[in-house]
């Protein structure tokens, strides 16, 4: 009985070995012997928007919500002013329960840069002092015409290696009245920036939205019997409202795409997938192929982003658009290029085919929105130049597994 | 006991019924297999047609004494050598398990078994370039195929004399055929490819077998069998049907004295018959195939014929399904195997080594095949 258990054992160990050994099955081939069903065929297609369906349409983010205001000088052919108005300062400042008086020692005002033209040198940034009543619906004369020399408050000459970072005026002495709040002025202070540089050139500054907005201190000595700590303070304002005003505005064309801008626009394409497409195709790349009307402008180092959201619902210029990172694609806008723009619209394709729920259609939009030069505009399907948008699909047809 | 539950629970794995894979099986249904069990395989098939635990003829059950389960596996060790390279593979698979046993106290065997029909257990991988959008893109394909057709045959013999046996079978051909194709592109803007499907066959067929013994030691068996057609479904949806063929066979076996035994068969399958749905599908056709077989077993100590005799044997056949059309492939091997029964003759276990060689033009294949086999007659 032992041998013949342990000729069960060895037949045991054995079986082991020839079944437990890894397999390996993969082996060169050559089509078309070897190729049952034949090769996968890729076909490409294009496929343009709905006829008339693609709109822009705007004022979705006013220049009061952007993320960064503008200023610019000659820029384009054009002129930008960011304008800040801080909180009011207080007249006093409550100490051991009793409303003290002060007096101011110095003040500093702080700026923040987000981009530049890294291009180009002497980059200096005014400060005005304007109408403490200015109001998100100024005009760039109301603005330019209170940028005179007496309103100077300071200039800032801001450092040629310096890309984006805070920048300061302090105010001592004498120059502390060209900030003054008199007592029974409501104690607010509104300040226009403009800019100079060696070439027309442009700057976006920070806004409250982004939580990068200016800065206004006063550092007072309150008048209180004490020589300590509560004696010295600073107060800290900072802006109510940002906004920036341009010289020349343009206005969406009907018959072409505009997306950014102020207020921004987005555009809404429509498309209808082919339905061979749809039931059945494995779509490997789609590329939506957008035609600029005119070069794009904008600071060359500070090329904005063109994003592309797939639709939850299409209501028209209040559809919904997904959060999902997964179907929303974006690419660089190439500034100083007329060339047709491409965006790996891929995952969003997909999606129309896997969720019949969801619209054939994409919102395009720029980021940051309404604090941006480059105002691109495309052709639609309303314009003979430049041509109608375009997705590109490359796709393979199912495999004919069931050809022998 | 328990190596009987083990053959239960090795016969109960999901693949357990696949032959060896090869690239001649890479169109039409695949490789056709065959049913032998590891003994007969020691000969290359040649005991096929009297082998009571293979499942060639219904006929030779009756040359089971008591109720008897097999197990067999194999693995092989291949190299493949096409126009597109060379390489050296390897599978594991368990092509072939039978249970039977007589009736007491009546002529009658039954008996049923599981083996491979077909296998389509392939992979493979080309390269190619194709031009996207204007620019010529490498791209890398792989074709996966794993499963194929099973032969579940219910049998029966009776014996009508001391020496004639006669038998009958009916066979379920059934199986799935599970298929996936990669493709990669070198441009990583485009997407992988993965497509997958499931392909599903159902069929019936029959089966007649006769043993007789001419003289004391002479032995003729014949077979002919029919499998109808083969109806083949894509994720359920019927996409074609294919005829199977007939098969008819002769065999012979010589007991040359006490320790030499010697047999030998022809067989004839029309599958010809699948030609005209196969190209209908878009494939290459299908042959008539041929497989003649010869060998024998050796026994050192006649008293003890199951105490490691010597099986030897060699075949040659024709494989039904072309590379190309007009282009025939087929196999030549040659095979030794032994073997050895413990327990009072209640459990043994037998071995078989075949090599095995496969062209058709510039396609070639070189094959080990390992075969172990357990038998159980509790």
């Amino acid at each position: 009985m032992s041998r013949a258990a342990g000729r069960l054992g060895l037949f045991l160990a054995l079986a082991a070995g020839i079944t437990g050994c890894q397999e390996r099955l993969t082996a060169p081939a050559e089509c078309p012997e070897l190729c049952p069903g034949g090769e996968s065929r890729v076909f490409d297609t294009v496929i343009n928007p709905l006829p008339g369906s693609d709109t822009s349409h705007s004022g979705f983010v006013a220049r009061q919500a952007a993320g960064a205001v503008l200023v610019s000088n000659g820029l384009f052919r054009s002129q930008d002013r960011a304008v800040y108005r801080f909180n009011a300062r207080p007249d006093s400042i409550e100490v051991r329960d009793t409303l003290r008086a002060y007096t101011v020692d110095s003040a500093l005002l702080t700026l923040n840069l987000i981009a530049r033209d890294t291009l180009v040198d002497g980059l200096k940034l005014y400060l005005y002092r304007i109408d403490p009543a200015v109001s998100a619906e100024a005009t760039f004369a109301s603005i330019e015409q209170q940028l005179v020399p007496e309103a100077i408050i300071d200039s800032i000459a801001v450092p040629d290696t310096l890309n984006t970072g805070v920048v300061r005026a302090l105010l001592q002495g004498e120059d502390l009245a060209k900030v003054d709040l008199p007592l029974g002025s409501g104690g607010v202070l509104a300040v226009a920036v403009s800019m100079a540089s060696e070439q027309p050139s442009g700057v976006r500054l920070g806004s409250l939205v982004a939580g990068t907005g200016p800065t206004f201190v006063s550092f007072v000595t309150l008048d209180v019997p004490d020589t300590g700590s509560a004696r010295r303070q600073s107060v800290t304002r900072a802006a109510a409202l940002n906004t920036y005003v341009s010289e020349s505005t343009t206005m969406p064309q009907p018959d072409l795409l505009a997306v950014g801008g102020e207020p921004s626009s987005r555009a809404l394409l429509r498309f209808d997938l082919p339905q061979p497409i749809e039931d059945s195709a494995t779509i490997v790349r789609a590329t939506l192929e957008l035609l600029p009307a005119s070069p794009m402008v904008g600071l060359p180092t500070d090329p904005p982003l063109l994003q592309a959201k797939a639709l939850l619902a299409d209501l028209g210029a209040k559809s919904p658009v997904t959060t999902d990172e997964r179907f929303i694609a974006s690419d660089t806008l190439p500034v100083g290029s007329a060339d047709t723009v491409r965006l790996d619209v891929t995952s969003i394709v997909r999606l129309w085919q896997s969720v019949d729920e969801r619209p054939e259609a994409l919102f395009l939009s720029l980021l940051p929105e309404a604090a941006s030069f480059t105002r691109p505009v495309f052709g639609s399907t309303r314009s003979a130049t430049p041509g109608a948008p375009r997705l590109r699909v490359t796709y393979l047809k199912p495999f004919p597994f069931e050809n022998p | 006991m328990r190596a009987l539950l083990l053959v239960g629970l090795l016969a109960l794995q999901p693949a357990a019924a696949f032959s060896q894979a090869s690239q001649f099986g890479v169109r039409g249904l695949g490789t056709p297999g065959r049913a032998l069990s590891t003994r007969a395989a020691g000969t290359s098939g040649a005991f096929g047609l009297f082998d009571a635990e293979s499942g060639l003829n219904p006929a030779a059950l009756g040359g089971l004494a008591a109720m008897t389960a097999t197990f067999n596996g194999t693995q092989a060790f291949r190299s493949v050598d096409n126009p597109a390279g060379s390489r050296s593979l390897r599978d594991s698979r368990f092509p072939h398990a039978s249970f039977g046993g007589p009736v007491p106290g009546s002529p009658v065997t039954v008996g049923i078994s599981y083996s491979t029909y077909t296998n389509r257990d392939f992979t493979v991988a080309t390269r190619d370039t194709v031009q996207l959008r204007d620019v010529l893109v490498p791209v890398s394909d792989t074709l996966s195929s794993r499963g194929g057709l099973s032969d579940l045959r219910l049998g029966v013999s009776y014996r009508l004399r001391e020496r004639t046996v006669v038998g009958g079978a009916f066979h379920v051909l059934t199986g799935s055929n599970r298929l996936e194709s990669r493709r990669t592109f070198s441009d990583e803007q485009y997407l992988p490819v993965e497509q997958s499907a499931e392909l599903s066959y159902a069929g019936v067929g029959a089966s007649l077998g006769a043993v007789q013994q001419l003289g004391p030691a002479l032995w003729v068996a014949a077979i002919a069998r029919s499998d109808g057609d083969v109806k083949v479904d894509r994720d359920s949806a019927r996409v074609s049907q294919v005829d199977l063929p007939y098969t008819v066979g002769l065999g012979l076996r010589w007991k040359a004295g006490s320790r030499l035994d010697l047999a030998g068969h022809g067989m004839v399958r029309t599958w010809s018959g699948a030609n005209s749905d196969l190209l209908a599908s878009g494939g290459t056709g299908a042959d008539n195939t041929l497989e003649v077989a010869f060998g024998g077993e050796y026994v050192g100590d006649p008293r003890r014929p199951y105490r490691r005799p010597i099986r030897f044997g060699a075949h040659y056949a024709t494989l039904p399904f072309p590379l190309q059309p007009g282009l025939q492939p087929s196999e030549f091997g040659v095979s030794i195997g032994t073997g050895v029964r413990f327990a009072r003759e209640r459990a043994g276990v037998d071995l078989a080594v075949e090599h095995v060689w496969r062209s058709a033009g510039d396609f070639e294949e070189r094959a080990f095949v390992v075969s172990v086999g357990v038998g159980v007659r509790p």
